[in-house]
């Protein structure tokens, strides 16, 4: 849709004109949680820690250290681990694989099921509906990282004993402490998943099949990991932005490296920026045919 | 007068009708222009729409291009405009030699690339541990000192963490890993003088040792002045001034304030990128916090108590002469022989042989197998004698057949 299209719309139209979008962003996300899909992906995000809770409570032997995820020993002895192993569980492939759904939803989904126009139509410039739609993805982030944290800690306190938490430098740490720990591990996560979130809603403007947008984010996100562990690529590993994924054990120290913590937020920051323009560039010049 | 328009028209018709042809014109001139300037105006648009169009692409080019200058130009910013007041190398070792950095916290990174093949480093469980770690990739580890008797060094793995407590003579390993926990007690002899051995060496560690082989074989020069880990520092050049030695130059960037020595580069003869580096990527001289010195085991991890070093490593009676190391040659190409160790030790060491990782390193050698990198060659004799020194093959194995 042009703007001389929107100069045939009556005068109110504009004056109604929300300053923030607000209201879109509101709708935005309240249409995506209302979703069963959205449901269905954080409740199988909160399962993961539920499974290996049960697990190691219903097998009798300890697993024996040094095996399996890091921290998956301590699991029996406190019940906060649960969250951590979670949460390291599922960051190579759960977490970037329900973000991958919902960003390469994003525009593309609209346009399959044809409301991309009637959304434009409505008063919602371009620019500012693709960044509704960021935002609402971000808030997915959010609440994937939370669902599968809070479901640890949950199934933690439920099946096991609570106490100071070991960190990884050998020195305990009170429960009140450790749960700032593990609402900073959440954000971290979160903000390791915004540059994913981003390449996903470049690839959504690209193209009106939202499969091929979400399939495509996918795989990005394991092919950069495939990357990330090649030696010969050294090079190429800090501008990966699977990068620092892992890197939150560095929260888990004492006292807390915030190194790779301010090097993840820089290169997710990077990356939403270049992925942003691109989607911009994009999605402001293409033509809306459905 | 006054002529009536019919009449006059009737008059002069050949006036009218040139009249007529020149209205004619002036008609299809106005839609000329006008369809002209409808054209301008619609290519002025069309080219407006264009060039809107354009702009809209263009955060997605200046991104990028910000992003490359910024990579550039950061790291550029941050080594430029470094000027000392001049020193000699002298004393920029005088420097070194009056340093007084009694407190400090640091990060320390560490890269080898000795020529050895490197594995890849896959998932989250991918820190080896073993005494080959140091020789392959990248490390980095946290150090906090304060004073002689306050140690605290982290080995920072992916997930896993090794630490090094000292606190007094309390030394504390931790292995998050393993969830092991090692204590020991230094002797009195070796409080205040000697070092737990950490995993990674301190570029002071490195450095005194290096200096202590500078003698008249080597040439001691200044580089030009660097910034590491955002200070401004000396850099002084080792170079052997015997040819044969696989090590080309020695760099030791020395803090223009203190003298501590912020990193050490090793670099392999004619090999522009260090073999061996280590450094400081952030410094604070400040103190650091005291209850980072107190370590406590965590509850479900093994404690082992270690008796004092010198009664358990060193053995009671003093080695026969003929079990001793012995160095031959001096300085740079000197060669380390270590003869063939009879001791139950000595057995599982040459048990080590066996094993194929040994084979992949190694390779087969007139007289033995050799284990080279890029700095040292080590000679393994088929007979059980070890042979190393940063000296070409050849004269290892001419040292072996000497004897």
């Amino acid at each position: 849709m042009s703007r001389s299209d929107m100069s045939a719309l009556p005068d109110a139209v504009f004056r109604s004109r929300p300053a923030l979008g607000l209201p879109l962003l509101v709708s935005e996300i309240s249409v995506l949680f209302r979703r069963r899909r959205t449901w269905a992906m954080l409740a199988s995000l909160a399962l993961i820690p539920v499974l290996i809770a049960l697990a190691v409570r219903l097998t009798s032997s300890r697993p024996p250290s040094g095996r399996g995820p890091a921290f998956l020993d301590q699991v029996s002895q406190n019940g906060l681990f649960v969250s951590f192993v979670g949460l390291l569980v599922s960051v190579p492939l759960f977490l970037p694989l329900t973000v991958g759904v919902v960003a390469g939803d994003t525009i593309a989904g609209e346009a399959s099921a044809g409301t991309l126009r009637y959304l434009l139509i409505a008063p919602a410039g371009r620019t500012r509906l693709l960044i509704v739609k960021y935002l609402a993805t971000a808030v997915f982030c959010v609440a994937a990282t939370l669902a599968v944290a809070i479901a640890g800690a949950l199934i933690g306190v439920a099946l096991f004993p609570i106490g100071p938490v070991t960190l990884l430098s050998g020195d305990s740490i009170a429960v009140g402490d450790s749960i700032v720990r593990s609402l900073l591990i959440a954000a971290y996560i979160t903000v390791s998943l915004l540059g994913l979130s981003a390449i996903g809603l470049f690839i959504s403007t690209m193209t009106d099949v939202p499969v091929g947008a979400m399939a495509t984010t996918i795989v990005l996100s394991v092919v950069s990991q495939v990357l990330d562990s090649l030696p010969q690529l050294d090079w190429l590993h800090p501008w990966l932005f699977s990068h620092y994924w892992l890197g939150f054990a560095d929260l888990l120290r004492q006292p807390i490296s915030w190194d790779s913590f301010g090097s993840n937020a820089l290169l997710q920051s990077g990356y939403i920026v270049v992925f942003g323009a691109l989607a911009f560039g994009r999605f402001t010049t293409k033509d809306i045919l459905s | 007068m006054r002529i009536h328009p019919k009449t006059s028209m009737k008059r002069v018709p050949v006036d009218s009708r040139t009249n007529d042809g020149d209205m004619q014109r002036t008609i299809g001139n106005a839609e000329y222009f006008r369809n002209v300037v409808l054209c301008a105006l619609y290519r002025t648009r069309k080219v407006a729409n264009m060039s809107r169009t354009w702009l809209k692409w263009m955060p997605a080019v200046v991104v990028p291009v910000l992003i490359a200058s910024a990579a550039v130009a950061v790291p550029f910013a941050a080594n430029a405009a470094v000027t000392l007041p001049t020193k000699t190398p002298a004393q920029v070792l005088a420097l070194i030699a009056g340093e007084k950095v009694t407190a400090l916290s640091g990060t320390l990174s560490q890269t080898s690339s000795l020529g050895l093949p490197e594995l890849p480093t896959t998932g989250a469980d991918a820190s080896s541990g073993s005494a080959l770690e140091l020789l392959t990739g990248s490390h980095t580890a946290r150090v906090f000192v304060d004073g002689t008797a306050k140690q605290r060094v982290q080995v920072l793995d992916r997930m896993a963490e090794r630490d090094l407590v000292r606190n007094g003579s309390d030394v504390w390993l931790y292995d998050s890993k393993k969830k092991t926990a090692v204590h020991s007690t230094l002797g009195e002899r070796a409080l205040g003088t000697s070092k737990p051995e950490g995993s990674i060496p301190t570029p002071d560690q490195l450095a005194a040792t290096l200096l202590k082989s500078v003698d008249s074989t080597t040439i001691v020069s200044l580089g030009s002045d660097l910034r590491v880990a955002g200070r401004a520092a000396y850099n002084l050049v080792l170079t052997p001034k015997v040819s044969e030695s696989l090590l080309g130059s020695v760099s030791i960037a020395v803090d223009s304030e203190t003298g501590l020595p912020l990193s050490v580069e090793l670099f392999a003869r004619s090999q522009t990128t260090p073999a061996f580096s280590v450094g400081f990527s952030k410094l604070d001289l400040g103190t650091p916090d005291a209850s980072l010195f107190t370590f406590t085991p965590p509850a479900g991890a093994k404690v082992t108590e270690k008796a004092p070093k010198a009664d358990s490593t060193r053995p009671t009676a003093p080695r026969s002469p003929a079990e001793k190391p012995t160095i031959s040659g001096t300085g740079w190409d000197s060669i380390v022989a270590i003869p063939v160790d009879t001791s139950a030790a000595g057995k599982k060491s040459l048990s080590v042989t066996s094993s194929p990782l040994f084979g992949k390193l190694t390779t087969n050698v007139t007289g033995g197998h050799l284990f080279h990198t890029s700095l040292v060659n080590i000679l393994l004799t088929d007979d059980g004698r070890i042979f190393a020194g940063s000296v070409p093959v050849a004269k290892l194995q001419a040292a072996a057949t000497a004897k």
